[in-house]
């Protein structure tokens, strides 16, 4: 790990002066920027330590939405009784990632910061061309062993995968992050690697994450978050879906559906021709087994990673019928 | 390491005799954090040194910049091939005479991505692992041969010694009425022990101490000794705890060289720990391999005639043969048969032995091939091994010393319910899952050698056994202390068993399953001969309160001494040894021929020269296991879990049942991983694995594994050790990857013949 | 090249106060073993992979090897050498790890060790599947997991009467 000074923020406005300077970095849980560090991904000449802000990692929940402090961590969002309630698919998708360790320390805006676990990202010292690392050295995915990556959102600079749980169901529910004064859409906090895939987030240089709001719905009370992999825990998903759902009165019409995928996409992806196939329709295994294909328009696979578009609409389709069955 | 008995359990249920369920001794230590193991010491003055390794497989160095490195701060100095002094070759493991060769750890022809290059020693880790990053190397590269599917590898080296035949395989497979034929592949696995590989080097004067994890002091002294060109006893290797081996710290490796060369160059103690990436290619795991199994039998599944082909990858200058014909030779009764093997050199560090090597791959093709031919000829798989089942060694056509694996298949057949077990494939469900039960055999030869061992009964009565054997969590420590216990007549409690130094008496290697048998051998004879001294100064000594008695022969229990009748008096040990003014009885137990000279008994523990075959005189002597499994497999997302394991294991006589059924259980759960998770994935076009870190080379969690019923069928067994135990370390992952892979079968229709069972094979 | 400072920190260990002077690079992990010799904290992987490392800052479990010493400053921090009483008593999660043979090599040990008592004491050990679930961060090689579940049951219980 290169040498790096360190300034413990003593205020938000501190932080952000203090991470707008060339080489700063701000540094939350760190389960993401010390293991990046130690990679040699991540040079920062400065860290910006924000974990000793008070006041940032509340959690208010309401019939409106919940907004979560930007230093909440991972495991108190996870446990969290309101959360769990309105929101099952945000504490599955969290308790299902990483280790309860690793929760711990892991704030949920340091979450939305995660990158990819893409091995030739990680390592530079064997695979020195990657656009995201080292934008222009090309992709070392693109040819190599990729069982691991995208099969939506990809281009031609970057297959990489967005390997988090916890944004999936984040956009499903069409949820809100706070920058201060701004807030984006997260769906839109995400980008595409497209031409640039050294961008990953629309964050500028001095923003802070302050929070995170997810607005009430009924179909993230109905909702899950299932998530499918080799391993049956600390490990990242091969497909998942959060799936959330509200049914007219009659209690088998869909009047509401959300569907995001993880762990085929460069980013967090929700599957709007899903929703809008079966919105508006009785619920029925074959309609959605046929509709969740759509959850896979477009993707183009890699030979090893060629399984995850057969997977991907099956995971959802599993947890939209899953709801279904509680109705 | 000193590790002081401490009682759990009550000593009159025989806890603490051999065969007891006494805890883990050690276990104090490593429940409180206060076991040191190697890299752990404070030493002073101590200096960090960090790897730096090749990044193309196959090429040359043209040049190391360390102009950037070397100026860093707190760096003490830079090792390339260009400024160390050459060592010495060292003797293989046989103790076959190297060539009169300089040997460098450091290197400029690469053979493989990931070898040794540089090594950056600094006053901090930290600043040893920045600079490491600065070191720049240059290659030229040239084209690697990274696979044994490469089109350049070729068919490989025949191995002449792996071929086994008899009566004649191909007519009877021709003339057989049913035929299968079938590849099993099995990628490069990793033993992955939580402790990484490092040591810790210090010189005083030609005189060099290592602290370093490993399995095998004595070879490995000896091999620091030839590198060096010190006397054997100059070098000392210390290995207080082991955090888990699994074959891998057997033997001394290029990375402790360059430390070693360090310590010296810099005349300070350094110490050099690889990184968890590092330790996928700093040494070999277990070699890739490649076998076609065909049967050849009759319409009952007679097996008539078993062909048998086998290849494994080794490296381009290394040789390591992963023996693919071993369990396919004896498990079956058959006619004809016919084994071979190649080597097929590739671009990679050589590999090496991982938990039962040979027969844990072999069985994956037999035990699989055996299922295949049941379902061909529609008999049951259990029924099918019981029709075929080998009376005696087929190969060495000698009885077997003892073969329990008819008691294990009843034993776990009955426990598992197998009779319930509805034959057809695809027929068991519960929802989206489909369920599968499977079975397999295994099996590991039981493996001899030479033990020595030091027993000291001392003034206060207590009792210290010595060893330059190690524990690595098989218990050791604990069986031994168990073993000169019940010898003696002392409580456990009162012995103190000290392993992990090489100034101790001395040991060969820990591996292949063989040290239980073969210490506890020498503890016992060790003991007794101090117990025959102890009870021979009773009766003879004119001080000693037994002396008027005359007695021919006295009681020791529970560390008193009484005569056999009870007449006369009842002394302690420390009373008696008080009363003949003896401070001490000191005994060497040695279990080598007699007339052995120095030498040999040199080359018994610093080789594996001397082991004694398992198929020596009438006997053939192996250790035995049969496996059931119940899978789940969702039928949607080919996701496979296991949800039931009763395995039966003839391991002979257990010296400890509570810690042999751990490590049974160990290696059935290492086993699910090598079915389920494990495989080194190369990228093709690099030579090099990707996945060489603990979160993308899966291991098993917690979560992955259900609760494992292991049953002791064994019985002691006299022709495989003095105490009548067989092995139990490598025996339990035998077997356990093709009765996963059969129970997949039986859940889904769909045969898995590559490793590992992934959810794309079966979506 | 000059090495950025070496800064003082007072960390809060095992109830104790540690001054030193690290660069803010040290990681917490390399903290407790190269310069206050606790050794029973255990570097696995490095990388947030194995769990071996698991210490308790104010009471919860996290990874030392991904924490920043100078990130652990004002904070209390448990590792297994202060676990068990002063007086030398095990706590019942060391007991029972030692009762059930939960162990083999002892290398992922003092995390798993750490990791069970902070999964009793967060709820987590309600069932043997919770239990396997919520013990998942911490690699065994040496495959102790079912008697590891075992003892997490049982001090489960024991903690709770």
């Amino acid at each position: 790990m290169r040498d790096f000074s360190y300034l413990r923020a003593s205020s938000v406005d501190a932080a952000r002066q203090a991470s707008a300077l060339p080489g700063a970095m701000l540094l939350a849980g760190g389960t993401t920027l010390i293991d990046l560090a130690k990679c040699g991904v991540a040079e920062p000449d400065t860290l910006v330590d924000i974990t000793h802000l008070k006041g940032l990692d509340a959690i208010t929940v309401d019939d409106r939405g919940a907004t979560i402090g930007a230093l909440a961590k991972m495991s108190g969002i996870a446990d969290h009784a309101d959360i769990k309630s309105r929101y099952p698919a945000v504490s599955e998708a969290l308790w299902q990632a990483a280790s309860a360790q690793i929760r711990n320390m892991a704030t949920i805006g340091g979450n939305l910061m995660q990158r990819t676990r893409c091995p030739y990202f990680r390592d530079g010292e064997n695979f020195p061309a990657c656009n995201k690392r080292r934008p222009g050295s090309g992709c070392s995915a693109i040819g190599g062993v990729t069982r691991g990556h995208a099969v939506l959102g990809t281009s031609e600079a970057c297959i990489a995968t967005y390997p988090g749980d916890l944004a999936v169901a984040l956009v499903a529910f069409d949820a809100m992050v706070h920058l201060g004064d701004r807030q984006v859409a997260v769906d839109d906090f995400f980008l595409l690697p497209g031409a640039a895939p050294e961008r990953e987030h629309a964050i500028q240089p001095g923003e802070v994450i302050t929070a995170i709001s997810i607005p009430g719905s009924t179909a993230a009370r109905r909702s899950t978050y299932l998530k499918v992999r080799d391993r049956q825990s600390y490990e990242f998903a091969a497909a998942s879906a959060a799936v959330g759902i509200e049914f007219e009165a009659d209690g088998r019409t869909i009047r509401d559906l959300r569907v995001a995928l993880g762990g085929v996409a460069t980013k967090p992806w929700r599957a709007r021709g899903v929703e809008a196939a079966l919105k508006g329709k009785v619920l029925d295994a074959d309609a959605v087994k046929r509709a969740s294909l759509l959850a896979v328009e477009g993707a183009v696979d890699h030979g090893a990673n060629h399984y995850k578009i057969e997977l991907a609409p099956r995971v959802v389709a599993r947890a939209i019928l899953k709801l279904g069955e509680t109705a | 390491m000193t590790v002081h008995m401490k009682r759990h359990g009550d000593a009159s249920d025989g806890t603490e005799a051999v065969g007891g369920r006494l805890s883990r001794v050690d276990g104090p230590a490593k429940i409180t954090g206060a076991a040191k193991y190697a890299v752990e010491q404070r030493l002073d003055g101590l200096a960090y040194a960090v790897l730096v390794e090749s990044t193309i497989a196959a090429g040359k160095v043209r040049s190391i910049d360390t102009d950037a490195a070397q100026a860093a701060p707190g760096v003490l100095k830079v090792l390339t091939r260009d400024n160390i002094p050459p060592l010495k070759t060292a003797s293989d493991w046989l103790g076959t005479p190297p060539p009169d060769a300089p040997y460098c750890p450091l290197a400029h022809d690469i053979t493989f991505s990931g070898q040794h290059v540089a090594a950056v020693v600094a006053e901090t880790f930290e600043q040893a692992v920045a600079a490491a990053a600065l070191v720049k190397v240059s290659y030229d590269e040239t084209p690697a041969i990274v696979d044994l599917s490469d089109a350049k590898a070729g068919d490989g080296i025949p191995i002449d010694a792996m071929t086994k035949e008899w009566g004649d395989a191909a007519t009877a497979f021709a003339a057989a009425p049913v035929r299968i034929c079938a590849a099993y592949n099995t990628p490069r696995e990793y033993q992955a022990p939580m402790e990484p590989h490092g040591l810790i080097a210090r010189w005083e004067g030609d005189q060099l101490t290592v602290w370093e994890p490993s399995q095998w002091l004595d070879g490995m002294a000896r091999t620091y000794a030839e590198w060096f060109g010190v006397p054997f006893e100059n070098v000392r290797l210390v290995s207080p705890y082991i955090g888990g081996g699994f074959g891998s710290k057997a033997l001394a490796l290029g990375h402790g060289a360059v430390a070693a060369i360090a310590a010296r160059m810099l005349e300070r103690p350094v110490r050099l720990v690889m990184t968890r990436p590092q330790t996928f290619t700093g040494y070999g795991g277990r070699a890739a391999t490649r076998q076609t199994v065909t049967i050849g039998a009759d319409a009952d599944g007679i097996i008539q005639s078993i062909v048998h082909r086998g290849v494994n990858e080794t490296s381009i200058d290394g040789m390591w043969v992963e023996p693919l014909g071993s369990t396919t030779s004896i498990m079956y009764q058959t006619p004809n048969f016919s084994s071979r093997q190649n080597v097929v050199r590739v671009n990679s560090v050589v590999p090496g032995a991982m938990r039962a090597p040979g027969e844990n791959p072999s069985a994956f093709g037999i035990e699989s091939a055996i299922d295949e031919l049941a379902y061909e000829v529609g008999i049951d798989p259990l029924e099918i091994r019981l029709r075929n089942y080998a009376e005696q060694d087929p190969h060495a056509k000698k009885a077997w010393s003892t073969r329990q694996l008819r008691e294990a298949y009843a034993a776990g057949a009955e426990r598992f319910g197998w009779s319930k077990r509805s034959p057809e494939p695809r027929s068991m469900r519960d929802g989206n899952q489909l369920i599968g039960w499977g079975v397999a055999a295994g099996t590991y030869p039981v493996r001899r050698a030479y033990g020595e061992a030091m027993v000291r009964i001392l003034a206060d009565g207590s009792v210290e056994v010595e060893s330059s054997s190690i524990d690595m969590g098989q218990g050791t420590y604990t069986i031994l202390a168990q073993t000169a216990a019940e010898t003696l007549g002392v409580p456990a409690d009162n012995v103190v068993v000290k392993l992990g130094d090489s100034r101790f008496a001395r040991a060969g290697v820990t591996g292949g399953s063989r040290l239980a048998g073969v210490m506890t051998g020498a503890v016992h004879k060790a003991a007794s001969a101090a117990l025959d001294e102890l009870v021979g100064l009773a009766i003879s000594d004119q001080r000693s309160p037994f002396h008027a008695l005359q007695a021919n022969t006295l009681v020791v229990a529970n560390g008193r001494i009484t005569s056999p009748r009870g007449e006369g008096p009842e002394v302690s040990i420390a009373e008696l040894l008080a009363s003949v003014g003896r401070d001490r009885i000191e005994a060497k137990g040695d279990t080598m021929p007699a007339n052995s000279t120095a030498e040999e008994r040199y080359k018994n523990y610093t080789t594996i020269a001397m082991a004694l075959p398992h198929t020596e005189g009438d006997y053939s002597r192996y250790s035995w296991c049969a496996h059931f499994i119940e899978v789940r497999v969702d039928e949607d997302f080919g996701t496979v879990r296991v949800s039931r394991v009763v395995s039966a294991l003839d391991s002979g006589r257990l010296y400890n049942p509570k810690l042999a059924e751990s490590q049974w259980k160990g290696g059935i759960i290492m086993g699910i991983g090598q079915a389920l998770l494990e495989e080194g994935i190369v990228d093709r076009r690099h030579g090099r694995i990707v996945n060489n870190n603990l979160a993308d080379y899966l291991v098993p969690t917690n979560a992955d594994i259900p609760d494992i019923e292991v049953i002791s069928v064994g019985i002691p067994d006299p022709h495989s050790s003095a105490l009548g135990g067989k092995g139990v370390g490598e025996l339990a992952i035998v077997g356990v990857a093709p009765a996963i892979a059969n129970a997949v079968f039986h859940a889904t229709g769909k045969r898995i013949r590559d490793l590992p069972i992934t959810l794309e094979k079966l979506i | 090249m000059t090495s950025k400072t070496r800064i003082p920190i007072q960390l809060q260990i095992n109830g104790h106060r540690h001054e030193l002077e690290v660069e803010p690079r040290v990681t917490l992990l390399d903290a407790l073993r190269d310069h206050l010799d606790l050794t029973g904290t255990k570097k696995g992987c490095d990388q947030g992979q194995c769990g071996a490392c698991t210490v308790h800052v104010d009471g919860e479990r996290v990874l030392a090897c991904l924490t920043l010493a100078v990130q652990a400053e004002g904070r209390a921090v448990t590792t297994i050498e202060g676990l068990a009483e002063a007086d030398g008593t095990l706590h019942a999660v060391q007991a029972a790890f030692l009762e059930q043979d939960a162990f083999q090599c002892g290398y992922c040990t003092p995390g798993q060790i750490m990791s069970a008592v902070a999964c009793i004491r967060e709820g987590h050990a309600g069932s043997d599947d919770e239990i396997r679930e919520y013990m998942a961060g911490n690699l065994c090689r040496c495959g102790a997991y079912p008697h590891i579940v075992a003892a997490v049951r049982q001090a489960a219980l024991e903690v709770a009467s």
